[in-house]
């Protein structure tokens, strides 16, 4: 008696739990969970880079180097454009790195690409981290904090643009070295190191949607400077750094991405599995059904068995009386 | 009992952790439904250049393109939607190169690097085949030249972040071509260093750039180009007749030359028109390259300029035994033939196009000679035996001393414009 009490408690605790998660399921549009609030916000910075107007000076490596505290030596020594022989990546001495490209219409001209982190609306590696070391600001920043990062890498992985690296010269204490969008500077009110110094203004800094009516119009106006193409305007769902171009940016080390966002799949996989913890819950109270169905038939089966041998053991007996 | 108590902690932790989700669905589902607006497509237009003769007229009147200036369909009053600055057309100020300032000293935002002299000068009368001055001076509609800082801020903190500030006004004019040529964005190429007697060097730079020109640019007469069109190798290009015969000023052509037509990217000065040590060349698309003959060859066959060999000059004296100077020379070609596939051949007789060249009715003015009153009366013949219009006039038959063109019939007049 006591164990049917029991059981029976618990098949309505069950059909509780069940309604009360369908229930929230159903009012509740499926939003992804992990990304912050408000990440879209109007206001959200951004950076034009013209690559039509880069002239390759590279003082931007330099302003990035100084303004993170790294060594960055003589900025005079940053107009040999020998580096350029060789096709760099952001790595822990630099947050930043240009790239030269050949210009097919005039090859005394060549296109040169500054590469940091694109600062993603729906970043891959913020949805990868598994501490929650790299967070999505409203502002439009991505930014990483040393403090909860444990190290794993998987943001590296994560990234489509192949933007985190690991100091894997450092025994102790590694960093993962990433462009923050100089939120030091950026505080204190002043632009970007970059952008600061870039004597050309090929780097321009403004409100995500201001900067992306300004590469609207200068495509309108220059059909033939450049291609109709705003690269980060829809790739990976939206970057807050977006970049114009005379040439097919495929050409010039982008890499070809879809517009929907990097973590979607993973996130719609994740979430879909724990969404609102109904899944695992169904899941568990389908185990227990299942199990508690077949204790009661166990018992049941026992009851019977015993039933059974009793009768079995009644019945021998009367045929020895009997005998 | 035991039971009940994990089933507690159970049924506590599903509660707290629905809690939880509950709680950053709701807000991330505010977060998402800022989207953004869907994107417009960008079509590519056509900007026409705006014709000199209309600049005074109303400007809805004008031949200029409406989209030059206002960036919607239809502009009103109250939104008129301009364009920042429109580049085309808005240059209506010209210099010559001497008109200009010499030497001008660039030092209002020298923070890390010292001044920068430049040589205005020489760059003005480089840019003649550039563009001319609205290559830099790209908007100025009426009054005096504009300097770059009357329209460019100083600052990149800024509201207007469709107008480049100053700095990158300045170095997006310099660069573009000085590192074509000079292959380094070293910034001391221009910029005189932040030492101590900055002020002295300054001043030995403008001493040391003054009154300098630009050499003469070398004017070919003739050149021969090697092409890779099959029905017509070589297209002989005789320079010299292009100007004086044809009155083609230098900049309907040379529009938009590259610095490295001239300065070779070796950093030596070479002459264009020699043009030796020149490896880099620019790649056009078809209408780009033969767009400075085409402009007035529009009609013309391939083969008029490719041809298998070298052509001579063209002359046409030599061609039609017709002589253009001194009355002809200056007209258009299509003043006199009518344009067709090919140019037809014209009766050589003045009656023939000047329809107003009759005895009695004809205005000798229009030579530029007035005739006095006792030769007015005269019959054409008197002078111009036989009416053969193209030979020198006769005096003698009336007068043993007198001669032409000597002596003339009347006085000399201002060729009357037509």
């Amino acid at each position: 008696m006591e164990t049917n009490s029991n059981s029976h408690s618990r098949r309505h605790f069950i059909k509780n739990v069940a309604a009360l998660g369908a229930g929230v399921v159903a009012t509740s549009a499926n939003q992804a969970v992990a990304a912050p609030a408000n990440i879209l916000s109007e206001d959200r910075k951004g950076v034009l880079v013209d690559t039509t107007v880069c002239i390759g000076c590279r003082n931007c490596e330099w302003a990035c180097k100084k303004s993170h505290d790294k060594e960055s030596g003589n900025i005079e020594e940053y107009s040999d454009r020998s580096v350029f022989k060789q096709f760099r990546r952001p790595s822990a001495a630099t947050y930043t790195v240009v790239n030269e490209f050949s210009n097919p219409k005039n090859p005394a001209l060549p296109i040169n690409v500054k590469v940091q982190c694109m600062h993603c609306d729906r970043p891959a590696c913020v949805s990868a981290c598994i501490v929650g070391a790299l967070s999505k600001y409203e502002d439009g920043s991505t930014i990483w904090d040393p403090v909860k990062c444990i190290g794993c890498r998987y943001c590296m992985v994560a990234c489509s643009f192949q933007i985190p690296t690991f100091d894997y010269n450092k025994a102790i204490e590694p960093n993962i070295n990433k462009c923050d969008f100089c939120n030091e500077r950026r505080k204190a009110g002043k632009l970007p190191a970059c952008v600061d110094i870039c004597p050309v203004e090929a780097l321009v800094f403004g409100t995500r949607s201001e900067i992306i009516k300004i590469a609207r119009e200068k495509i309108q106006r220059n059909p033939e400077r450049y291609i109709n193409h705003i690269y980060g305007e829809n790739e990976v769902s939206g970057t807050s750094w977006v970049y114009l171009a005379g040439r097919n940016f495929y050409e010039l080390g982008f890499p070809k991405l879809g517009f929907k966002h990097a973590p979607g799949v993973s996130e719609a996989i994740q979430h879909g599995i724990f969404a609102y913890f109904v899944p695992p819950v169904m899941f568990y109270s389908l185990l227990g059904t299942m199990m508690w169905i077949y204790k009661r038939r166990e018992e049941f089966n026992k009851e019977a068995e015993l039933a059974e041998e009793l009768e079995l053991q009644s019945e021998p007996e009367s045929e020895v009386e009997e005998l | 009992m035991k039971k009940n108590v994990f089933l507690f902690v159970f049924f506590l932790c599903l509660l707290t952790s629905l809690g939880i989700y509950g709680f950053q669905g709701g807000k991330s589902a505010t977060g998402t439904q800022k989207q953004e607006k869907p994107n417009i497509i960008v079509k590519s237009r056509q900007v026409i250049k705006p014709d000199n003769k209309n600049q005074n007229k109303l400007h809805a009147k004008c031949t200029l393109n409406c989209k030059t200036c206002h960036y919607c369909e239809y502009p009103t009053k109250k939104n008129p939607c301009l364009i920042y600055c429109p580049r085309d057309g808005m240059v209506t100020v010209f210099h010559t190169p001497e008109e200009c300032p010499e030497v001008i000293t660039l030092d209002e935002m020298s923070v890390r690097f010292g001044a920068v002299v430049f040589s205005h000068k020489i760059h003005a009368e480089m840019s003649q085949m550039s563009n001319g001055c609205q290559g830099c001076h790209h908007y100025n509609t009426t009054g005096p030249v504009l300097a770059c800082r009357k329209c460019h801020e100083q600052t990149r903190i800024r509201k207007d972040l469709n107008k480049v500030d100053l700095k990158g006004a300045y170095h997006r004019q310099c660069m573009t071509c000085h590192r074509q040529w000079s292959h380094t964005t070293d910034c001391n190429f221009c910029h005189i260093s932040k030492v101590p007697n900055h002020k002295q060097k300054i001043q030995e730079k403008i001493i040391q750039i003054s009154g300098k020109e630009h050499p003469k640019t070398v004017e070919p007469n003739k050149l021969v180009f090697e092409t890779s069109y099959k029905k017509g190798k070589f297209v002989t290009f005789y320079h010299e007749d292009h100007i004086k015969v044809f009155n083609v000023a230098c900049n309907k052509c040379h529009w938009d030359e590259n610095c490295i037509t001239c300065h070779d990217p070796n950093n030596k000065l070479t002459h264009g028109a020699k043009g030796k040590n020149i490896s880099i060349k620019t790649k056009k698309t078809f209408d780009e390259h033969h767009a400075p003959c085409n402009n007035c060859h529009k009609q013309d066959h391939c083969n008029v300029c490719h041809n298998d060999k070298e052509l001579e000059a063209w002359d046409h004296f030599k061609v039609t035994k017709f002589e253009l100077k001194p009355h002809h020379d200056k007209l258009a070609c299509t003043k006199c033939h009518e344009r067709t596939s090919k140019f037809q051949k014209l009766n050589s007789d003045c009656n023939s196009c000047h329809k107003n060249f009759k005895p009695g009715k004809f205005n000798h003015n229009v030579v530029a000679l007035k005739l006095s009153d006792n030769h007015a009366d005269l019959a054409c013949e008197s002078c111009h035996v036989k009416s053969r219009f193209k030979d020198k006039p006769v005096c003698k038959e009336c007068h043993d001393d007198k001669e032409f063109p000597k002596s003339l019939p009347g006085e000399k007049i201002a060729k009357k414009k037509k």
